[in-house]
């Protein structure tokens, strides 16, 4: 008789816990110290009285520090956790929340006329700065760069994005929480999947509701069709930044015919609208899965004879080493996520820590057999993650996929009820307050999406997106390179501007 | 290389896509004015092997000082409203405003209503307009070769 198996954690878990101000640092240093990484942070007036979230996660666990502004500040942790730079820019900018000990706490968000007051002045004879945007000379999202150079070489690059700041979580607060996925998809059209699977997930969290096996698997192939289109998209972007016409056009054709496959399979080129709350509403069946199988292997032998091409191509290969270079201690200290992070060798990839989705327990991120954490690296991180991806996508396709009913709150769930801060006087409205959290990997790395529901409405949505987290590792990886490299660091990155600045 | 430009080819000959009709031409300059990015996508797919926009003789251009035409994805943000007046202030006439997109257009646009400046249609005059979200290659590819 074998004896009986815990049950596997049906979703990531989110452990929360209130912490007085003056006890909020060294309770993160703990985090970090135990081996948890920063994934995001948040200011919420939801509960009534403004409060700050700092979300940490180890495997399939996040946990959530969260303490009350007094007298509207809350104490920094960016000496301790650079990754939350941004995180706190955006609430001071946001929610007018202080930060003791961010000094000095720039704009982020709001967009002050004079340089002085959101850019590092420009000392010296020599240095002097460049201003790129927010309109730029291709097809490209808007956003502004201020470079510091001397001669060719930058010093320091200052990227101020959120000109697309659309207040989509803003916006979103007093729908319900079917409703609200409309602005976490519409955040970003090339992210759609990924936020949308993240916000469903927190708010499944935070409404104890029980996904389905067959939402899970529909989910799991929804995220890898959107990274199959996205990592050849940046394939073909990489050789365009080095202008390799051949390449460009070779793996846009390639994307083209991903797109066509979204398309035929969910009636969307972007599989916009095909993640619902709770449940699944996406068909394939077993002829349709056939197909698509079918044309995933015409696209695997194309995409790999092409790439192996790419590899062969000797003036494209001796423009990417040592360009935008990474070091694993930056990109932890920065909080890289996805192939940005593993490309510096990193073992991170939030699909080794999904057990919402259907990610097989064999499951092993991809790593470059020399992960230099430059534009090269990063290159091999998608030639590496294709082949992965349309396996996946084979062996998950093997099955027509049925819709699946919305889920249940399973008997015996327990309501989510959130720590209170006692001693800190919180109104009454806090206990009411239901919290969820969940981190997807999108093509582009860790999602996060955190969720505060009153009274059964969105009280407060927090989207922190993988581009998000990795835009300051971006700026950081050009220091020290050309001018003119730094479109092609950026393409290496590739990270989108409207999930940052939603 | 050479295995690239066969595969190309081959891509190429499989599309059969007709020849160009008429000897005009058309610089078009894109601008993002808060959009998801899925329409800066679709507009990227336009000139790729599939849509071969070049054919018509249109040419997405660097700069809004060669633009014959303005193409504006999103719903204009109030921190892109100037950037979008100055680009279209440094066109040469005669010029036309194109939108893309359903954002563009104000069609079921998600946002906070403060951080959005005046709708397209109010801030410029709009000549051309091509719905969808994100509007097909095809369907952009139509309208401009129109």
């Amino acid at each position: 008789m074998s004896p009986a198996l815990p049950a596997a954690p049906a979703a990531q878990a989110l452990e929360e816990r209130a912490i007085r101000p003056s006890e909020f640092r060294a309770a993160c240093a703990e985090e970090v110290e135990r081996g948890a990484r920063f994934c995001g942070g948040y200011a919420s007036a939801a509960s009534g009285a403004l409060e700050w979230t700092a979300l940490f996660a180890a495997g399939a666990v996040t946990t959530a520090l969260r303490t009350p502004a007094v007298a509207g500040e809350v104490p920094s942790i960016v000496g301790l956790v650079g990754a939350a730079g941004w995180d706190e820019r955006e609430a001071h900018d946001l929610y007018g929340l202080g930060f003791a000990g961010h000094e000095p706490l720039r704009p982020l968000v709001e967009h002050p006329a004079a340089p002085a007051d959101w850019t590092v002045p420009v000392i010296g004879e020599d240095p002097y700065d460049v201003a790129v945007g927010p309109i730029h000379a291709g097809v490209i999202e808007s956003g502004h760069f201020r470079f510091h150079v001397v001669g060719e070489r930058i010093l320091l690059i200052d990227p101020r994005l959120f000109y697309k700041h659309r207040g989509l979580e803003r916006a979103a607060e007093g729908a319900d929480p079917g409703e609200g996925m409309a602005f976490a998809a519409r955040a970003c059209g090339a992210c759609a999947v990924a936020n949308s699977v993240a916000y469903a997930g927190a708010c499944e969290a935070a409404l104890g509701l029980v996904v389905d096996p067959e939402a899970r698997r529909a989910r799991t192939v929804l995220l890898e069709l959107e990274r199959l289109y996205n990592h050849l998209n940046d394939v073909s972007a990489i050789c365009a930044g080095v202008g390799f016409a051949p390449g460009t056009m070779a793996f846009a054709a390639l994307k083209e015919r991903a797109m066509r496959l979204n398309r035929e399979l969910t009636g969307h080129r972007f599989l916009f609208g095909t993640v619902t709350l709770g449940g699944s509403a996406v068909e394939i069946d077993g002829a349709a899965a056939e197909r698509a199988r079918a044309v995933l292997r015409d696209l695997a032998a194309d995409t790999a004879l092409a790439w192996r091409e790419l590899r062969f191509a000797a003036s494209v290969q001796a423009r990417l080493g040592g360009v935008g270079q990474l070091t694993p201690e930056d990109a932890i200290r920065l909080g890289a996520v996805g192939p940005a992070a593993r490309a510096c060798g990193l073992r991170v990839d939030t699909r080794t820590a999904s057990p919402a989705l259907a990610y097989p327990a064999s499951f092993e991120p991809a790593l470059p057999p020399e992960p230099t954490g430059d534009v090269a690296a990063r290159l091999e991180m998608r030639g590496l993650e294709l082949p992965v991806t349309l396996e996946l996508l084979d062996s998950f396709l093997g099955e027509p996929l049925s819709p699946a009913p919305a889920g249940k709150s399973v008997e015996g769930t327990p309501e989510r009820t959130s720590p209170q801060f006692v001693s800190e006087g919180v109104p009454a409205t806090g206990a009411r307050t239901r919290r969820g959290v969940a981190r997807v990997e999108s093509p582009r790395g860790e999602t996060v999406c955190a969720v505060e529901l009153l009274d059964g409405r969105l009280a407060r949505l927090h989207l922190r997106t993988a581009s998000y987290a990795n835009w300051p590792a971006l700026a950081h990886s050009a220091t020290d390179n050309l001018l003119p490299d730094f479109p092609l660091i950026n393409k290496s990155f590739e990270l989108c501007y409207a999930c940052v600045d939603r | 290389m050479f295995v690239l430009l066969r595969h190309l080819d081959r891509v190429r000959r499989e599309i059969a896509l007709p020849p160009r009709h008429g000897a005009n031409s058309l610089a078009v300059r894109h601008v993002d004015a808060g959009s998801c990015n899925a329409c800066e996508h679709e507009l990227t797919a336009t000139a790729g092997p599939h849509y071969d926009l070049q054919r018509f003789g249109i040419d997405i251009v660097a700069s809004p000082r060669h633009a014959d035409v303005l193409l504006v994805t999103g719903p204009v943000t109030t921190r892109m409203r100037d950037a979008l007046l100055a680009a279209y202030a440094a066109m040469p006439e005669p010029r036309r405003v194109a939108a893309l997109g359903d954002c563009a257009l104000g069609c079921g646009v998600l946002a906070l209503g403060s951080e959005l400046a005046e709708p397209l249609e109010e801030l410029l005059p709009v000549d051309v307009r091509i719905p969808g979200c994100p509007p097909t290659p095809e369907q952009i590819v139509a309208a401009l070769a129109e």
